[in-house]
């Protein structure tokens, strides 16, 4: 056992290396998955939510989409799934997923952080179309 | 034709299920008729699902849309060759798909063994057939039998997802596909060695070869992921950390660490207990994937559909084989102790056992950061999630300890190494490293990841270089023989080691590769016809792309096409054209961005039309809606995982080339233990 003294002390090592390495990763990297309605009590709640990193899941809504110009960002809104009435402005400066557009359906994912002006700004913006990969026997039919 | 294909997949279940007990209770009851019998159901079963598919594939290539898998993945307009790949295209026929290679690998497994291993066939074929059996029940009984009908009979299909209309994406999935279901036999033989408590290293020479083909799979399999990700989806990146993604990733880590930890079993009569619980591990491993991918558990841009019945039915199974594997590694622990004992921390299995911790650490943190959502959703009802910046920041140093053992391992001495040992192989290439990291220090190059990644890779190729040279010196000297003969006779003496050691180089070339990304630059700007935009190379050339204009030819399959072409000069001297499209399919609601990329051996240009002023205008070819965003990127080293690759299927056909007289002390060790094998009945 003396021998594998220094071995052991290794293995403690790496195991602790790793253990460090998922702690800090996730507390530095860790983004709250919500939808826009637990968004909107969250930040009423406790107003420093504004400064952490959100990933929201919602819905474009139809019409609202500002394309970029020269100067200023992409510009949509984003509604809840369930409550069409709770949405906010979502602000994006780089390209939008081929799916995107705001005259069908579509399901978003954003991330980023929204800001104390009630702007969400995004760092990253996925979209979803419920069709994307299979239909129901309906849609087939239509 | 399809009809007799539904009707196999209905047969295939009962004989599975049947041959697999035959087979379990005749090893039990030493009963060769009733294990011949079991035998005999592999091949019927592998007939079968051969028949299944051929229905299906008959089914696409005649627009047969009344049934729903056909009518959602294909459509009249569609290219026969992914009519025929519509076989795994979809969740409900790439489980088919699933089942016959499983199906053929065990078929391959049962007629080579047969003969000369008959005290493990009797488990082995009650294993295999116990997991073909399950997949052929979730095909039955999940809701996904590909031979489901519709009421009625669409004119047209919906056609096949243009994106997944690329060569990269009809060879990914089935490679993935040979890899995951090709490890099931290491399982087997290893389930086989529990059962009969034959527990020396012979199931693991039986298996090296399947393990290493498994392992080849995987590797290629998630290359090819990569190449498709690169070229289709693009942003010009490769591996986004996905569920999915991660969840091929797993089981190719932990088979890797098993590939390697076998080695000190056969060199050293160590680590049973850990080889058993790897391979167990790797085997579930291969399950879950297929599992998140099917489930629709976790949100992924590659899952097929939410489906709650099928996460079910593999989450019992899953639950099932931990249990089994557990209850008999501890039934026969007794039979596994150690035959020695770490002699070094500076030794080669020393050196392996981090390997295999880093590749078990690595593996542990990817599956965390994965079911992350899941688990903080399950312990507090709030789900949190964690992306790509996670992933790399776990990862890059993991893997960067796991490089530089790449060279530590093949060169330092079993047991224990003396400083002599140390000081003879890893001053030279300490000095290389170095120098690497010093010279491209003074060249501006201050990213201190892809610094150290490329000093590591100077070190492990240095090492391997040497070996390579004193090798076939040696050999050149006793031999007389000329330096080329020299080198191909030291490779063909001993595959496994020099195949190994050329994978290692792909490996090196990989990871140089993900470092280089770290030199990456991107430039977007709104053109019209005739202007320019620049952009500087790391390396520090610039390119000029002038946009020319667009034009909208139509394609096959494709309702319209704006291509825009940019002519491309690199410091100021014309070196061609590049095209980026925006197309829309006939059958796709939305457009589909197709990317151009100039590849050079060092750096890629890759040119992104990223939006249209006027899309609709644009595909009428409308002369003043020619106005375009594009992202231009200069990809550095992204060539090299492709080339890696091609290096690491090299070696890999090497150490797997079957030899008949092999030097490895492996074979000796385990032809040393063998037992006389006691047949089993007949």
């Amino acid at each position: 056992m003396k021998k594998n003294h220094r071995f052991f002390v290794g293995l403690a090592g790496v195991a602790t290396v790793v253990t460090y390495l998922i702690w800090t990763g996730v507390s530095q990297t860790m983004l709250y998955y919500l939808t826009p309605n637990e968004l909107l009590a969250r930040v009423k709640d406790d107003p420093t939510f504004h400064q952490v990193g959100v990933k929201v899941s919602g819905r474009i809504v139809p019409g609202s989409w500002e394309e970029a110009t020269e100067h200023t960002p992409h510009r949509f809104y984003v509604a809840d799934l369930e409550d069409e009435a709770t949405s906010f402005a979502v602000e994006y400066d780089d390209m939008l997923p081929d799916t995107f557009n705001d005259h069908e359906n579509v399901d978003a994912v954003v991330e980023g952080r929204f800001r104390e002006d009630g702007v969400f700004e995004a760092t990253l913006v996925l979209t979803k179309c419920g069709s994307r990969y299979e239909a129901t026997p309906e849609e087939l039919a239509g | 034709m399809t009809i007799l294909g539904e009707f196999a997949l209905w047969i295939a279940l009962p004989v599975g299920l049947w041959g697999a007990i035959l087979g379990f209770v005749g090893g039990r009851k030493q009963r060769g008729d009733l294990v011949l019998s079991a035998e005999r159901s592999v091949y019927a079963v592998f007939f079968l699902l051969i028949l299944a598919s051929a229905g299906i594939i008959t089914a696409f290539v005649t627009d047969r849309f009344e049934y729903w898998y056909v009518a959602n993945y294909s459509n009249r307009a569609l290219d026969m060759f992914y009519k025929v790949s519509g076989l795994w295209a979809g969740q409900r026929g790439s489980l088919v798909f699933w089942a016959l290679l499983l199906s053929m690998f065990s078929c391959i497994a049962v007629f080579t063994n047969r003969n000369k291993n008959r005290e493990f066939m009797p488990y082995v074929v009650g294993v295999l057939l116990s997991v073909s059996s399950f997949f052929l029940m979730v095909l039955l009984f999940g809701d996904v039998n590909p031979f489901e009908r519709l009421a009625f009979t669409p004119a047209d299909g919906r056609g096949l997802n243009p994106q997944l209309q690329n060569y990269w994406m009809t060879i990914h999935p089935p490679t993935l596909y040979l890899g995951f279901t090709s490890f099931t036999v290491p399982f087997a033989f290893a389930i086989a060695a529990l059962l009969t408590g034959k527990l020396d290293t012979r199931w693991i020479a039986i298996t090296r070869g399947w393990i290493l083909l498994s392992w080849f799979f995987l590797a290629n399999g998630i290359i090819f992921g990569m190449r498709w990700a690169y070229q289709e989806l693009g942003w010009g990146g490769f591996w986004f950390w996905d569920p999915v993604e991660n969840a091929s990733l797993l089981p190719w880590l932990t088979a890797t660490a098993f590939l390697h930890s076998i080695q000190i079993q056969e060199n050293r009569g160590m680590l049973k207990v850990w080889n058993m619980s790897l391979v167990s591990l790797t085997f579930l491993l291969t399950i879950f994937a297929t599992f998140l991918t099917r489930s629709g558990l976790i949100e992924s841009v590659h899952t097929f559909a939410e489906n709650t019945k099928i996460a079910m039915i593999f989450l019992t199974f899953l639950g099932v084989v931990t249990g089994i594997c557990v209850l008999l590694i501890a039934w026969r622990y007794p039979l596994m102790k150690s035959e020695n004992q770490i002699q070094s921390f500076l030794s080669r299995e020393s050196a392996f056992l981090f390997n295999n911790l880093i590749f078990l650490g690595a593996a542990f943190a990817i599956m965390w950061g994965t079911l992350f959502p899941l688990i903080t959703e399950g312990l507090t009802g709030q789900a949190i999630t964690v992306g790509p910046p996670f992933f790399n920041r776990v990862n890059l140093p993991i893997g960067i300890a796991l490089l530089a053992l790449t060279g530590i391992g093949p060169v330092i001495a079993w047991r224990k190494a003396s400083r002599r040992n140390l000081a003879k192989n890893f001053i030279w290439p300490v000095v290389v490293g170095t120098a690497v990291v010093a010279g491209l220090y003074l060249q501006g190059a201050r990213q201190t990841m892809a610094l150290i990644t490329f000093g590591v890779a100077a070190f492990v190729v240095t090492i391997i270089t040497v070996e390579f040279v004193k090798g076939t010196r040696a050999r050149a000297h006793i031999e007389g023989e000329g330096i080329p003969i020299a080198f191909v006779h030291l490779v063909m003496r001993n595959r496994r080691r020099w195949g190994g050691y050329i994978v290692h180089l792909g490996v090196v070339m990989i990871f140089t590769a993900f470092a280089g990304a770290a030199f990456d630059r991107e430039v977007t700007q709104t053109l019209d016809p005739g202007e320019s935009v620049s952009i500087q190379s790391a390396f520090g050339h610039e390119y000029t792309l002038t946009y020319q204009g667009l034009s909208s030819p139509r394609g096959q399959n494709m309702l319209r096409q704006a291509v825009a072409l940019m002519t491309v000069e690199r410091n100021g001297v014309p070196v061609g054209s590049l095209t980026a499209e925006k197309r829309l399919y006939v059958t796709w609601e939305a457009p589909v961005t197709e990317v151009g990329i100039r590849s050079t051996p060092f750096e890629d240009l890759y040119l992104i039309l990223a939006s249209l002023e006027d899309l609709g205008g644009a595909f009428e070819n409308d002369a003043s809606s020619q106005r375009a965003t594009f992202e231009v990127q200069v990809n550095i080293l992204v060539g090299w995982i492709w080339y890696g690759g091609f290096i690491l299927t090299i070696g890999s056909l090497i150490a797997m080339w079957p030899s008949k007289a092999s030097l490895t002390p492996a074979p000796r060790r385990a032809a040393e233990e063998r037992v006389p094998a006691e047949p089993v009945g007949v």
